[in-house]
């Protein structure tokens, strides 16, 4: 860890700008879910955290758990749908929105749209993986299910620090963990 | 055992394995650019060739060798002959050069060239296009040869991220050729058992370790019938759809598999590839002490896959016969007598099979020389991680979200049938009718095997129109993600060959 998270937290925290009525609320659940991808970071998972609304309430919260759980597959919008579909059916997913702090992958974008989400808010965009707009648009393209809408760039710059935070560690695990010591943090967060 | 009833009656499907083009290959890109064309003296050209690249050092970033340096005047393209060709069209003393992008300044090119222009005449520069990227097959060379420049295709060229190298592909490709039709075929009963049980479609996922099966192959077997009963050692996880496990519980196939509606579904998470991830992941696993994991429960095949894969294969694949080893045989011919356990590690030692107990032991059974338990699903500690290396059997053509994740879990390759290809699939990258003949005319002999079957294998037209209409992502190779994986269709040789064999579109 090169950074204490609780630092960041707060910090995240003295950062809630002043907002529309209406935005506050879009504000609040993301940052519930960055909260989400710092616990990630944390326990040295990619931090990617999310969490489910609906009626207004967090009914569910996810991160990434692939290393812990040596399963690729396991994404923090799978988690936060298995923890869902504990209390509730899964028809309430189709009133339910998800805030997500990096666009969903591939993946977890086919799944949305199987799982019939309302819609889609995530923080900065996923050159690599990204499916539901930077790679594929599986939020939109023809298939069985319907589409959902999909908003992007909610604390865009808060979602890439994390992500930043978390590449810059040195990887322990790897067979020969290079140095990164020298390398500074990059605060800085171009426009697209 | 049941268990073992259904292996022994497995039959192997007739069939062909085919490589699923990749999209980057069914939808080429074509960029083009300006090029210029210079007649010079044909005695000069190899002096014009040194000269220009002394001027203009080639770029290695954009590699133009597919475009020829030279033309004589019969290999350009009747619209180059047109406007090329002005005075004296049979001459034979000149001969024209290309002068490829990025273009060099107009006056300093003519400067270089005029030593070289063909006798009594100065140097004419003319604009051409030409195509950038190297023709992926030798029809699109000779499309272009006829309308822009003479393009050259060269099989053996590295492709990049277009497509897997071709000699990757086909190594894998003839070591899944002779027992795909029999993984398939335990995939088709695990699909049963699934559909049987209530809890999920007829889908089924069988997880494969090439290594082992490679090595399975290298096997003495002194049994007549060893190499039959011995098939399955090499399969190290399979599992069913469970979608409707989180229903009320239905005895016999669920009558919700005859519709498809979304709200009993289940999700992706119970598709039958998603299972088979999460069961290798629990033995990767398997050191951990805090792991907390709930899942349907196992079925038969299910779980009779998951506990061979606790131990090395020779030692337990066929408890009966060891049985009667015992008693009867000798160490020398008892196939069952458990060989170096070292052998089925993945280790840079390599692969030479140990033989086992030459000296007698004494006792003479095979249970005096217990093997290590090394799991064939090796855990974290043991170096294992998610599904590197492993091939993955399915009979349905798996969703999109099923795609990226058999890709997130590093998959090695993926094999699915021609005829359960789906509306809702992520893997397929073009219809079965119509351009797959394109690719494959003048290719030579490196394609043999399936190809031949793929042009007689016209398709239904299902896929064509506005209610089945469907998209084609070919998702195992796709130069813009970061994983990719080899991805095959199993052409059955007999019926049903013809795409969606489904009358219910769901996700597989």
């Amino acid at each position: 860890m090169t950074e204490n998270p609780t630092l960041s937290i707060m910090g995240l925290e003295d950062n809630i700008p002043d907002t529309q009525p209406g935005d506050a609320d879009h504000d609040y659940f993301m940052q519930q879910a960055l909260l989400m991808g710092e616990k990630a970071l944390a326990t040295g998972e990619t931090p990617v955290g999310c969490v489910l609304v609906y009626d207004q309430k967090i009914v569910a919260r996810g991160m990434n758990d692939t290393n812990k759980s040596m399963n690729g597959t396991r994404h923090a919008e799978f988690l936060a749908i298995e923890e869902v579909l504990q209390s509730y059916p899964r028809s309430i997913l189709r009133s339910t929105d998800l805030y997500v702090t990096v666009e969903p992958c591939v993946m977890c974008a086919s799944a949305l749209r199987q799982y019939q989400i309302r819609s889609v808010y995530f923080g900065c965009g996923n050159e690599r993986f990204g499916g539901t707009g930077s790679i594929l648009s599986l939020h939109s393209d023809h298939t069985i299910d319907p589409p959902y809408p999909v908003y992007g760039g909610l604390f865009r710059e808060e979602a890439i620090m994390l992500l930043r935070r978390f590449y810059i560690q040195e990887n322990d695990k790897a067979p020969k963990p290079r140095p990164k010591k020298n390398r500074q943090l990059n605060t800085k967060v171009e426009y697209e | 055992m049941d268990v073992q009833d259904i292996l022994r009656g497995i039959q192997p499907i007739p069939g062909d394995v085919t490589a699923v083009r990749t999209v980057q290959e069914t939808r080429p890109p074509e960029e083009f650019a300006d090029a210029y064309a210079a007649e010079v003296n044909l005695k000069c050209a190899s002096k014009v060739i040194k000269a220009l690249d002394k001027a203009y050092p080639r770029d290695a970033s954009q590699p133009l060798n597919h475009l020829r340096r030279f033309a004589k005047h019969e290999h350009l393209s009747p619209t180059l002959q047109s406007t090329l060709l002005k005075a004296d069209p049979s001459s034979t003393q000149t001969i024209f050069v290309l002068i490829p992008p990025p273009l060099p300044d107009v006056a300093s090119l003519k400067d270089l060239l005029t030593p070289f222009a063909p006798p009594g005449s100065d140097i004419t520069l003319t604009t051409l296009r030409v195509p950038l990227y190297a023709p992926l097959n030798s029809a699109q060379a000779d499309k272009w040869t006829k309308s822009l420049w003479p393009v050259l295709f060269n099989p053996a060229a590295p492709r990049g991220f277009v497509a897997p190298p071709p000699q990757i592909l086909t190594r894998a490709r003839d070591s899944i050729q002779p027992k795909a039709g029999r993984y398939l075929a335990l995939a088709y009963e695990v699909a049963r058992e699934a559909e049987q049980s209530g809890l999920g479609r007829g889908v089924g996922a069988v997880v494969v370790d090439p290594e082992i099966d490679a090595r399975l192959d290298d096997e003495i077997i002194d049994d007549d019938e060893g190499d039959d009963k011995r098939w399955s050692d090499a399969v190290v996880a399979v599992a069913g759809d469970a979608r409707y496990s989180r229903l009320e519980g239905s005895t016999g196939p669920n009558p919700s598999r005859l519709m498809y509606n979304a709200d009993v579904e289940g999700g992706p998470e119970l598709h039958a590839l998603m299972r088979v991830v999460d069961l290798i992941a629990g033995k990767r696993r398997a050191d951990d002490h805090d792991d907390t994991s709930a899942s349907p429960p196992l079925r038969p095949l299910e779980a009779h896959f998951l506990s061979q894969s606790d131990t090395t294969f020779s030692s337990t694949s066929n408890p009966t016969h060891q049985t009667t080893s015992t008693s009867t045989s000798t160490p020398e011919t008892d196939p069952d007598t458990p060989t170096n356990p070292e052998k089925f590690q993945k280790t840079e030692s390599g692969a030479i099979p140990v033989p086992s107990t030459s000296v007698p032991t004494p006792t003479s059974t095979s249970t005096t020389a217990p093997p290590e338990t090394n799991p064939r699903i090796r855990s974290r500690t043991q170096g294992g991680y998610l599904c590197t290396d492993l091939d993955v059997y399915l009979t349905h053509e798996p969703c999109l979200c099923c795609s990226m994740g058999l890709l997130l879990s590093r998959f090695r390759a993926v094999i699915f049938p021609r005829g359960g290809r789906m509306r809702t699939g992520g893997l397929a990258s073009e219809p079965c009718i119509g351009p797959v003949a394109v690719a494959d005319s003048g290719e030579g002999g490196d394609n043999e095997g399936g190809e031949g079957e793929d042009k007689g294998d016209v398709g239904s037209g299902k896929e064509e129109g506005n209610e089945n209409e469907r998209l084609y992502y070919g998702l195992h190779w796709r130069k813009e993600l970061n994983w990719r994986a080899l991805g095959f269709e199993f052409v059955e040789a007999i019926a049903g060959a013809d795409g969606n064999g489904e009358s219910v579109q769901f996700h597989a």
